[in-house]
C-alpha cells in the first residue's frame, strides 16, 4: 500500500572504496497514507499475547493522534495484569512491522481500524544450533534486525566480532524417521537475565562499542574465565564448557548420517538459506522456538586472540572440522589425514587441559631445562638418556628379504649404535646412525605382533631405509618415541619423551580395540575410532587399521602442540585449502539473451569466481578491489557489477535471493574495512550500508 | 706453530683450489666452505700439496700435545685432539721437531702479541664471568701454541673446536659435534648441580639461566666460511650455530660495502648434482653446511637474486598468474599492497595456486614424463591419468616438511632435460645423485620461477614476509648511511674495482690490505701483529682463540701467501704454534684488514672480525720469517698465487690499505700473495707442514684449530664464562711459556 515494489527498483549502488549509501527508498512509509485524520475516536483492537492463544483481542477506543506509546498504556491498564512490560511491543501483523517508535502516532504509522496488531514481547525464544552440533535454547530479540540480535546472541555466549556470523535457516530435517526417539539434548540458556545479553541489542545502537575489547574486560564479566552469567551454576558452567570446549569425534555413523553435499551446486543450496541481516527475524518468519543455526559466513576472521575468542575459536573450529567431515570443503587424503591426526590430538588435550591457560611460562621453562640437565646428569647410563635393546635389525631395502638379522642396540643422544652382542656394545659400534632430520614411520600390525620403524636415514648420497624390529608393544612405543624425538634433534632427554611413548600407546590401544568397537561403540576418550576423524569417503575406502597408521603417521608432527595450537592449525590449514572461503551461488547470465544455462558464482573473501559447472573449472576471477561498483536492481532481482576496465557482468540468482549475494559481497568489503586503529568499534551504521540495500534506510 | 702450518697449507690448498677450480663452470663466484676435505680435494696438480696438508694437519696435533707437553702449560687442548694424532705420532714426530724449533724463532713476539690479546679478552670477559662457571676451568693450552690457548677456551666451547675441524676439512658435523659433546656434558653439570638445589630462590633460578646460557653457548657450533663474491674475490667468516643468514647478509655487508639492497642473498652450489639454492634469511647456516660432505665442492656465494623477493615486489605474477601479462602489468602499486596483505597478513600465508603441466624425470631413468601438477599448501600434488582435477583424486606427490627446493642447472646436457628450466627437491642432506632427489623440468623460466617461489612460500610461508621486511629496512638504513657517508667507506669499498682485476692485481691488493693493520705493527715486527689484536680482542676473549678459527678460514689467504713466497721454506722456519696462529687469521682476514684500519673496531665484533686483525698481527710476525724463506718460496708462490688469486680479489675490496702494502710486504704481505716477501712466512710454515704431512698421514685432523674457532665466539657471549676458569689458567701457563721461550733463546 505504502510503498509499491517499483519505488524499491532503484538500483543499489556502492562504490568500492567510498562507500555510499547503497539505496534510496523513500522514506517516511506513512506519506502515502490518507491524510484525512479524523479527530473521532474509533476502536483499534490488539491481541495481547501473554493472555492466551484463545483469548479475544482486546479493544481500545482511540483516536489517530493518539501516540503508540499511549496506546500500550491504556492496554496494559486494561488487560490488569501486573507484570514487566517493559520488553512488549506491538507488531502489525499485516505490514510485517514493530510499532516500535512509542512517540509516533497511530496516524504517522497510518493504523487503521482494520489494523492487526499484537502485542508481545519483543524476546522470544529461539532454538539455536551451534556450529558444535549441540542446540542451545536462549532468548533472541525478534524486533531488531538480524545482524543486532546476532550482536546480542554473539554477546551472551561470549563471541567476539559477530559480524562474521549469520543466522543460516537449517535443512529441513526428513521428519520421516524416528524423530521423536532421539530426544536430543538442548542446553537452556533462556533463564539468563537479558540485561546480560540479549537486551543488550536494544542498546548497542546507541552503544556500538559494546562489543570491545576493553568493553569486555572493563565490564566485570569474566569470572573464572567466563562471563558472569555463566558462572551462577553448575549447570550455567556446564554449557560455557560446552561452547568452549571442542566436542568429542562425533561416531562415524552420525557423520555418516548427515547430508553432505554431493556437488557445487548443492553447496550453493545451502547459501539461499542466511537470513536477511537487515531485517528482523519475525519478519523473516521465524516464530518462536524456531530452529536456526549459528554459523561464521564471512570466512574472514579478524584478530583472533585465544586469549578472549575461546568460544570463537572453538566453534570456528567446530565448523571447520565439519565442513571438512562432510566434505563441504574438498581436500586431498594427505590433508584428511592431518585433519584426522589434529582432531585426534584436539580432542584428546582437550580433556586432559585443564582450561585456564596460566603459570608462569618461565618458570616452566626453567624448570623443563633443570629436568632435562638433571637427567643429563645422572649419568650417561641413566636408562632415560639411553636405551638399550635387542633389536632385530634389516637393512636397506625392503626388496631384499633377507630377512632381520638380531643386533644389540643402544639409542644415545640422537644416535642408535648396534653391536653384535650385548658383550661388544662396550667397544665399537658396528654402525652408529644419526637420526637428526630423518623420517621415521610406523608399520606397525597389531594382530601379527608386527612392530616395524621404518626409518628414512639422510646421507649425501640419498636416504638409507632401515627397518627397526621391535619385540612388543612396549619396545616398540619407546623406540619409535625415541627415533621421532631424536629425528627432530631431541635426545631421550627431553621432556616430551614420555609423552611421546604415552600417544604411541594410546594410538595402538586404538588400533587394538577398534576391530571389536567396529559397531556403535560411542567414541569415548581412551579409544577413539579413527573412521570419526576423516570423512565417510574414506570409511569405505580404508579399514580402520589401515587408517590408524595413516592418521599415526600424520599425528607424529602434530602430537606436541598446546590445544590453542593445535586449534590454530587446524583452522591454518582449513584455510589455506584451496577451496576455503568460497560460498556458492547459482546463478543465470544472459538471462534475457536466450541462454539459459546455470552457472555458479563463487564468493569468496577477497573476490569473485565463476565455475563452469560443466568442467568444474574456475573460469573467470573477479577481485574486489577492481570493482567500480555493483547494482542490484531489486524489481528485477538482478545484479549488475562493474569491474575496472570496463568489465560488466549482470546475473539474476537462482539459488539464493539477490539480497544474500548483495549482502555477501557487501559484507566482504565491511570485513575488510576493519583494521587495527578502528577494530575496536564494530561500525553496525557501514555494515547495513554495505549490505542493507534499500532496507538499510 | 702447527696452527700456523695447518694455517698455511690451508690457505695454499684453499686458494689453489679456489684457482683451479675457476677453470670449471662455477669456480669463479665459488665460496667454499673451508675444509680439509676440500683441500685434499684439490685438483690434480694440487695433489701434493694436499697430501702435504693433510700430514701437517696430522702434525699439527701432534705437535700441540708435545707442545704442551713441553711448555707445561697444555692440557685442554690435547683432548680434543688427541684421537687424531695417535696414528701419525710416531711418523711425523721428526718434522715435529722443525716445527718446534721454528716456533722458538718466532714465539717472543707471538707470545707478545697473544699476552696482550689474552689481557684484554680477560679483562672484558671478567666481568660476565660467572662464579658458577669457574668449576669448568678448561685446562689451558700451552701458552706458547696459539693453538693451544684456543683450545682451551674452546674447551668452554666445545663447539669451536668442531668449527676448527669443519673448516679444516675433515666432515664438519662429526667433529665439532664429538668434540662438543666430550667437554661440554662435564662442565654443565658442575655448574648447574649447586644451583639446582636452591632453586626456590629467584636468585638462584637466575644464576641457573645463566649458567645454562652459557652451557648452551658451550655448545655451540662455529663454522669458519669461505664466501664468493661475484667478482671472483672471496670473504672469510666465522659463522656460529646461532647464526641466522640475516646476520651473516648484515656482516657481509659490512665487509663489501655493497649497497645492501634486498636482493643480496646467500647461495649454496653443489656442481656435483648443478643446483643452486638461495638461503632464506631465516635460516642458520651452519646446519645446512655441515650437511656437506668432507670432500664437498661446493660453494657459497655471495650475489644479488632479484627472484629472492620478487613476490613482495611482483605478487601479481605470482598471485594472479593466470591474468594475461598486459593486465599484470598494468596493476597498481595499491593492488600489489591488497595482495601481500591478502596473501602473506593473515593467519597464515596463502599459497599460489600453481598448476602447470611440468617434466617429471622418472625415477632411475633418463627420460622425463609429463604431468599435471598442483601446488598446495601441503604439497606437491598431481592428477593421475584419467581423473580429474578435483582435491580427493589428486596424487601426493611430495611434501615439503624434509626438503628443499633449489634451481637446477643445465640439465638439458646433464640430464637430457627438455629444457634448461629445471628444479628439484631433495633432502638438505642429500649431496649426490639419488632417487631420493625429484628432478623437475618447467616449459620456461617464467614458470620455473612460479613454482620455486610458490613452494618457498608453501615451506616457509609468512616468515619470507618478515625476512623481506627485515631487508627491506636494512636496504633503507644502508642507503641513507651510504650517501651520508659515503666519503669515508668508498675506500673499503673500492676493494671491488681492484676485484675486478684478475688474480695477479688482486693478489696485490690483498696484500695490501692485510697490510694496513700490520703496517702499523709490522714496524715493530712481530709485535705490530698486535695493533690486529686489538679488534680481535673483543671476540676473542680468549684472543687467541679467535685466531685458531682463523686458521680454519686462514686458508684461502695462506695458499697467497704460500704460493708468492716459498710455503716450503718457510714453514718449518715458523715456529709453528705463533705463526700459524696469525697467518690463519691474516688468511681469513685479509679482507678484514683492510677494515681492521679504519672498521675493525666496528666491524670486528659483529662479524669475528676480530680474530683477523690477531692473524694480522700474527703475519707481521711471519713477514720476517718469510723474508729469510723468501727466495724458495717465491717460485712455488707464484702459481700458487695464481692459483690462490681468487682470495686476492676479496682484497681488492680493502684496496685501500695497498699504501700500507709496502709495509706489508715486511709483516703483512704473506696473507695477500702481493707481497711475496710476507708470504714467505706463512709458507715456509706451511711447506714445512706440508713436506712433513707427506709422511704423515693426510687425514690427520687439525683439532687444534677448530678450538681457535670457539674462542672468537666465546669472547662474545657465554664464552666468557667458560673463559673465566680457564683464563686464568691459560694466562699463568702463557706466561710461564713465554718466560721459558725467553729464557731458552
Amino acid at each position: 500500500m505504502c510503498v509499491s515494489p517499483a519505488l524499491f527498483s532503484f538500483p543499489g549502488v556502492c562504490l568500492l572504496h567510498s562507500v555510499r549509501p547503497v539505496s534510496f527508498a523513500p522514506r517516511s512509509l506513512s506519506l502515502s497514507s490518507s491524510r484525512s485524520p479524523r479527530m473521532a475516536g474509533w476502536d483499534l483492537s490488539v491481541t495481547v499475547e501473554d493472555l492466551g492463544p484463545d483469548a479475544p483481542p482486546v479493544t481500545l477506543s482511540v483516536t489517530s493522534d493518539l501516540h503508540v506509546g499511549g496506546v500500550i498504556l491504556r492496554l496494559v491498564e486494561k488487560t490488569q495484569i501486573k507484570r514487566d512490560w517493559s520488553d512488549h511491543a506491538i507488531w502489525w501483523e499485516q505490514k510485517q512491522r514493530w510499532l516500535l517508535r512509542t512517540s509516533w502516532t497511530l496516524e504517522k504509522y497510518g493504523i487503521h481500524a482494520d489494523a492487526r496488531l499484537l502485542y508481545m514481547p519483543q524476546h522470544k525464544p529461539l532454538k539455536l544450533g551451534l556450529p558444535n552440533g549441540i542446540t542451545l535454547r536462549l532468548h533472541a530479540c525478534f524486533s531488531s534486525p538480524v545482524f543486532q540480535t546476532l550482536m546480542g546472541i554473539c554477546r551472551m555466549l561470549n563471541i567476539r566480532h559477530p559480524e562474521e556470523l549469520s543466522l543460516l535457516r537449517p535443512l529441513e530435517e526428513k521428519k520421516k524417521k524416528k524423530d521423536k526417539d532421539s530426544a536430543e539434548e538442548i542446553y537452556d540458556l533462556t533463564e539468563v537475565p537479558r540485561s546480560s545479553g540479549t537486551l543488550i541489542t536494544l542498546h548497542s545502537l546507541s552503544r556500538p562499542d559494546m562489543h570491545t575489547y576493553e568493553e569486555w574486560l572493563s565490564r566485570p564479566c569474566l569470572y573464572n574465565g567466563m562471563p558472569a552469567h555463566f558462572a551462577d551454576s553448575p549447570k550455567m558452567e556446564a554449557i560455557y564448557k560446552m561452547l568452549s570446549v571442542t566436542q568429542p569425534p562425533p561416531a562415524p555413523e552420525v557423520v555418516a548420517k548427515q547430508y553432505r553435499p554431493a556437488s557445487v551446486v548443492d553447496k550453493a543450496h545451502i547459501n539461499g538459506r542466511w537470513l536477511d541481516s537487515s531485517r528482523c527475524l519475525i519478519q523473516q518468519g521465524i516464530r518462536e522456538n524456531d530452529r536456526l543455526w549459528l554459523r561464521f559466513k564471512y570466512f574472514a576472521f579478524y584478530d583472533i586472540e585465544p586469549k578472549y575468542d575461546v568460544v570463537r575459536l572453538t566453534q570456528l573450529y567446530e565448523q571447520a572440522r565439519w565442513s571438512i567431515l562432510l566434505e563441504d570443503i574438498d581436500c586431498t587424503e594427505e590433508e584428511m589425514m592431518l585433519f584426522g591426526a589434529l582432531q585426534y590430538h584436539i580432542s584428546k588435550v582437550s580433556q586432559s587441559e585443564p582450561k585456564l591457560l596460566s603459570s608462569s611460562a618461565a618458570m616452566d621453562d626453567l624448570e623443563s631445562a633443570l629436568q632435562s640437565l638433571e637427567v643429563k646428569m645422572d649419568g650417561e647410563s641413566s636408562s632415560a638418556s639411553e636405551m638399550l635393546h635387542v633389536t632385530i635389525c634389516f637393512r636397506p631395502k625392503k626388496l631384499t628379504l633377507k630377512g632381520y638379522k638380531q643386533y644389540w642396540f643402544k639409542f644415545q643422544d640422537t644416535s642408535i649404535s648396534y653391536y653384535k652382542s650385548k658383550e661388544e656394545s662396550i667397544g665399537e659400534p658396528i654402525q652408529q646412525i644419526n637420526l637428526r632430520g630423518c623420517e621415521v614411520a610406523p608399520d606397525v600390525n597389531m594382530a601379527a605382533q608386527k612392530f616395524l620403524i621404518r626409518l628414512l636415514i639422510p646421507a649425501p648420497e640419498g636416504m638409507n631405509e632401515v627397518y627397526l624390529r621391535c619385540e612388543n608393544e612396549q619396545q616398540y612405543a619407546q623406540w619409535m618415541a625415541a627415533c621421532r624425538l631424536a629425528s627432530k634433534g631431541k635426545s631421550l632427554a627431553d621432556s616430551s619423551f614420555q609423552s611421546e611413548i604415552k600417544s604411541i600407546h594410546s594410538f595402538l590401544a586404538m588400533q587394538r580395540t577398534n576391530p571389536s568397537s567396529h559397531g556403535n561403540t560411542p567414541a569415548n576418550d581412551e579409544s577413539i575410532n579413527t573412521h570419526s576423524l576423516v570423512s565417510p569417503r574414506y570409511h569405505k575406502k580404508y579399514k580402520t587399521k589401515q587408517l590408524t597408521p595413516r592418521i599415526l603417521d600424520a599425528y607424529q608432527n602434530v602430537a606436541q602442540l598446546s590445544l590453542t595450537d593445535a586449534l590454530t592449525r587446524f583452522l591454518q590449514i582449513w584455510q589455506a585449502l584451496p577451496d576455503f572461503g568460497l560460498s556458492y551461488i547459482t546463478f543465470l547470465t544472459n538471462r534475457f539473451k536466450g541462454s539459459r544455462k546455470d552457472e555458479v558464482l563463487g564468493i569468496a573473501p577477497n573476490r569473485l569466481i565463476r565455475i563452469d559447472l560443466g568442467v568444474g573449472d574456475v573460469v573467470k576471477t573477479w577481485r574486489y578491489n577492481n570493482m567500480k561498483q555493483w547494482n542490484v536492481n531489486w524489481d528485477i532481482r538482478q545484479m549488475a557489477i562493474e569491474f575496472e576496465g570496463n568489465v560488466n557482468i549482470a546475473f539474476s540468482c537462482v539459488t539464493a535471493d539477490c539480497k544474500i549475494v548483495h549482502e555477501f559481497i557487501g559484507g566482504y568489503i565491511f570485513m575488510s574495512t576493519r583494521s587495527r586503529e578502528k577494530s575496536d568499534t564494530l561500525n553496525e551504521e557501514l555494515f547495513h550500508k554495505l549490505t542493507g540495500g534499500h532496507e538499510a534506510l | 706453530m702447527t696452527v700456523v702450518v695447518f694455517l698455511v697449507l690451508f690457505l695454499l690448498s684453499s686458494i689453489s683450489r679456489g684457482r683451479y677450480p675457476s677453470g670449471g663452470a662455477d669456480v669463479h663466484e665459488s665460496c667454499n666452505l673451508t675444509r680439509r676435505s676440500e683441500d685434499f680435494e684439490i685438483s690434480e696438480k694440487m695433489d701434493d700439496i694436499d697430501a702435504m696438508f693433510s700430514d701437517l694437519l696430522g702434525e699439527m696435533d701432534l705437535l700441540t700435545q708435545s707442545l704442551e707437553q713441553e711448555t707445561a702449560a697444555p692440557t685442554s687442548l690435547p683432548t680434543t685432539t688427541t684421537t687424531t694424532t695417535n696414528n701419525n705420532k710416531e711418523v711425523n714426530f721428526s718434522i715435529f721437531t722443525d716445527l718446534n724449533e721454528s716456533l722458538h724463532e718466532l714465539e717472543d713476539t707471538d707470545l707478545d702479541a697473544l699476552m696482550a690479546d689474552l689481557v684484554a679478552d680477560l679483562n672484558a670477559t671478567e666481568e660476565k664471568l660467572a662464579a658458577e662457571i669457574q668449576g669448568l676451568k678448561v685446562p689451558s693450552p700451552p701458552p706458547p701454541d696459539l693453538p693451544p690457548p684456543p683450545k682451551g677456551l674452546s674447551a668452554h666451547h666445545p663447539a669451536s673446536p668442531a668449527s676448527p675441524a669443519g673448516s679444516t676439512g675433515s666432515n664438519v658435523s662429526t667433529p665439532a659435534s664429538s668434540s662438543a659433546s666430550s667437554p661440554l656434558p662435564p662442565p654443565p653439570p658442575q655448574s648447574t648441580k649447586p644451583t639446582k638445589e636452591e632453586i626456590e630462590a629467584q636468585m638462584k633460578a637466575d644464576k641457573i639461566k645463566l649458567a645454562l646460557e652459557k652451557l648452551k653457548e658451550a655448545k655451540v657450533k662455529k663454522l669458519v666460511v669461505k664466501v664468493l663474491l661475484n667478482d671472483g674475490s672471496s670473504k672469510t667468516l666465522m659463522v656460529d650455530e646461532r647464526q641466522n643468514v640475516r646476520e651473516v647478509l648484515d656482516n657481509l655487508f659490512e665487509k663489501t660495502h655493497c649497497d645492501c639492497n634486498v636482493d643480496w642473498s646467500l647461495c649454496e652450489t653443489n656442481p656435483e648434482l648443478q643446483l643452486e639454492r638461495a638461503f632464506e634469511d631465516h635460516e642458520n647456516l651452519v646446519e645446512p653446511l655441515l650437511a656437506w660432505t668432507r670432500d664437498s665442492e661446493n660453494k657459497i656465494l655471495f650475489k644479488e637474486r632479484g627472484e629472492k623477493y620478487e613476490v613482495f615486489k611482483n605478487p601479481q605474477t605470482f598471485y594472479l598468474w593466470k591474468k594475461d601479462n598486459k593486465a599484470l602489468k598494468a596493476i597498481k602499486d595499491k593492488d600489489k599492497e591488497i595482495l601481500i596483505k591478502e596473501n602473506f597478513c593473515g593467519t597464515s600465508a596463502i599459497v599460489p595456486d600453481l598448476e602447470a603441466v611440468l617434466h617429471l624425470k622418472e625415477d632411475g631413468k633418463k627420460s622425463w614424463r609429463q604431468r599435471l601438477f598442483q601446488l598446495r599448501a601441503s604439497g606437491i600434488y598431481y592428477v593421475p591419468k584419467g581423473k580429474t582435477k578435483s582435491s580427493r583424486d589428486l596424487v601426493c606427490f611430495l611434501q615439503f616438511d624434509n626438503v628443499n627446493v633449489y634451481y637446477g642447472k643445465d640439465f638439458k646436457g646433464k640430464y637430457k632435460a627438455p629444457t634448461d628450466f629445471c628444479f628439484l627437491l631433495k633432502h638438505p642432506q642429500i649431496q649426490k645423485d639419488s632417487q631420493y632427489i625429484k628432478y623437475l623440468c618447467c616449459d620456461d623460466a617464467c614458470t620455473m620461477n612460479l613454482w620455486v617461489t610458490g613452494i618457498r612460500i608453501a615451506k616457509y610461508g609468512a616468515s619470507l614476509y618478515e625476512n623481506f621486511k627485515t631487508a627491506e629496512k636494512r636496504a633503507a638504513v644502508s642507503s641513507v648511511w651510504t650517501n651520508r657517508s659515503a666519503p669515508s667507506c668508498s675506500n673499503p669499498s673500492t676493494p671491488s674495482p681492484t676485484i675486478k682485476a684478475k688474480s695477479p692485481s688482486h693478489a696485490n691488493g690483498h696484500a695490501q690490505k692485510p697490510q694496513p693493520g700490520p703496517t702499523s705493527t709490522d714496524v715493530g715486527g712481530v709485535p705490530p701483529p698486535p695493533p690486529p689484536p686489538p679488534p680481535p680482542p673483543l671476540p676473542s676473549t680468549s684472543t687467541f682463540p679467535p685466531s685458531p678459527p682463523e686458521p680454519v678460514f686462514a686458508p684461502p689467504p695462506p695458499p697467497l701467501a704460500a704460493k708468492s713466497s716459498p710455503k716450503p721454506a718457510f714453514p718449518q722456519q715458523h715456529p709453528p704454534p705463533n705463526f700459524p696462529l696469525p697467518p690463519p687469521p691474516a688468511m681469513d682476514f685479509p679482507p678484514p684488514p683492510p677494515l681492521p684500519p679504519i672498521a675493525d673496531h666496528s666491524e670486528a665484533p659483529p662479524d669475528f672480525l676480530p680474530p683477523p686483525p690477531p692473524s694480522f698481527g700474527s703475519l707481521s710476525p711471519l713477514p720476517p720469517l718469510p723474508g729469510k724463506s723468501l727466495p724458495p718460496p717465491p717460485p712455488p708462490c707464484f702459481r700458487r698465487m695464481d692459483q690462490s688469486l681468487p682470495p686476492p680479489p676479496p682484497d681488492p675490496g680493502f684496496l685501500p690499505p695497498p699504501p700500507p702494502q709496502p709495509m706489508f710486504t715486511g709483516a703483512g704481505a704473506p696473507p695477500p700473495p702481493p707481497p711475496p716477501p710476507p708470504p714467505p712466512p706463512p709458507a715456509p710454515t706451511a711447506a714445512p707442514s706440508a713436506a712433513v704431512r707427506p709422511s704423515g698421514s693426510v687425514r690427520k685432523m687439525p683439532p687444534p684449530p677448530p678450538k681457535r674457532t670457539t674462542p672468537t665466539l666465546p669472547a662474545g657471549g657465554g664464552g666468557g664464562g667458560g673463559g673465566e676458569g680457564g683464563g686464568g689458567d691459560f694466562m699463568s701457563e702463557l706466561m710461564k711459556a713465554m718466560q721459558k721461550k725467553r729464557s731458552v733463546p
